[in-house]
């Protein structure tokens, strides 16, 4: 079976990782743009980091037979500082060209603060007067519900954003709602302690149905990996759901939220 | 999709082993100094707590109440 993960943080993994993806049957991979796990101290940092999402790893990933491809933004942690924000926020525009990128990402909120509500609002606005797709990050634990509600909020009062080319990430059982309720895709991370299990995930796919659902395993620097991903298929599989159904799940919804962007090239199967 | 019965046989153990590891929990801090205390105030276990009453109640949707017992409901900043 092939699949797609649609969220990893490949420049936090390990080649080996591409290796076991290929293997698992990931023939694609998007990469948002996030947290390195420290604050960086200038706009340049970003550039850099930019040059590695849409040139580097896209060579690395390409080795494995994985078509790799990214977004740009600056996350919502390091969006506290808004003057840094509005400084990288200025590197993206001549980016939004790039064959690989898919568009913003993943912009959203961390602790709920108003200058990360700031930072939110002005890359909200970039993708808007570019056109282009969104990927949310929503907060962790016991922010998500109400960092979930003020995005959802903010985007649905900007009349230009389009929900069907929104995919709010991470929803869980108390978010997913306000996400598909309001015309956004949603996203289910698979993830150790802070996030879903591979159990959860194929109960909120039971309980919610497929349609505009992708399931991702945002691997990063934390005790996380691509595995968890694959353990999902597995788990959802082993209840008696086909392999047709999987694929419209971990192949086809990826494809069908990506191919908005003209970039994207691998089309829902089946 | 496989039935009631079938599934409840199959995640019993793991169940078991998460109500298990929630009770060793509270253990592990119970028995060190201060520990007792700590349970009867700390706000996160008063949480757990309240989500622990409401598995054993009847209903649907328990993972969904369970994770708003866990969020924070205040106002959006202004």
């Amino acid at each position: 079976m092939r699949y797609i993960d649609p969220h990893i943080h490949c420049v936090s993994r390990t080649t080996d990782d591409y290796l076991y993806m290929a293997r698992c049957g990931v023939v694609a991979v998007s990469e948002p743009a996030f947290w390195a796990g420290y604050d960086r101290s200038t706009a340049s940092s970003f550039g850099d980091y930019f040059r590695h999402l849409t040139d580097i790893e896209p060579k690395r990933a390409a080795r494995y037979g994985i078509d790799h491809y990214c977004w740009l933004c600056i996350n919502a942690k390091e969006a506290e500082n808004v003057e840094l924000s509005r400084e990288v926020i200025k590197l993206i525009p001549p980016l939004l060209d790039h064959p690989r990128v898919l568009g913003v990402g993943e912009i959203g909120l961390n602790k709920n603060t108003r200058n990360e509500i700031t930072v939110f609002e002005e890359q909200v606005d970039l993708a808007a007067r570019y056109d282009q797709l969104i990927l949310i990050h929503t907060p962790h634990l016991e922010d998500k519900h109400k960092g979930t509600s003020i995005i959802t909020s903010i985007l649905k009062n900007d009349k230009r954003i389009k929900p069907e080319r929104v995919l709010i990430d991470h929803c869980e059982e108390h978010t997913i709602r306000i996400a598909r309720d309001n015309g956004f895709w949603a996203g289910l991370t698979v993830y150790p302690v802070t996030k879903i299990t591979p159990q959860r995930c194929s109960d909120i796919l039971e309980t919610f149905g497929t349609k505009m659902i992708c399931v991702n395993s945002a691997s990063d620097w934390g005790e996380s990996g691509p595995i968890n991903l694959t353990d999902t298929c597995l788990e959802f599989m082993s209840r008696g759901h086909t392999e047709a159904e999987a694929t419209d799940i971990f192949y086809n919804n990826p494809c069908r939220f990506f191919r908005q962007s003209p970039k994207w090239k691998l089309k829902p199967v089946g | 999709m496989q039935d009631a019965q079938a599934t409840l046989d199959r995640y019993y153990l793991e169940m078991r082993w998460r109500c298990l590891s929630l009770a060793a929990d509270f253990d592990r801090v119970e028995r060190l100094a201060g520990g007792a205390a700590l349970l009867d105030s700390d706000p996160r276990i008063k949480k757990l707590r309240d989500a622990m009453t409401l598995l054993a109640r009847p209903g649907a949707n328990r993972a969904e109440h369970v994770q708003m017992i866990f969020s924070d409901k205040t106002p959006p900043p202004r």
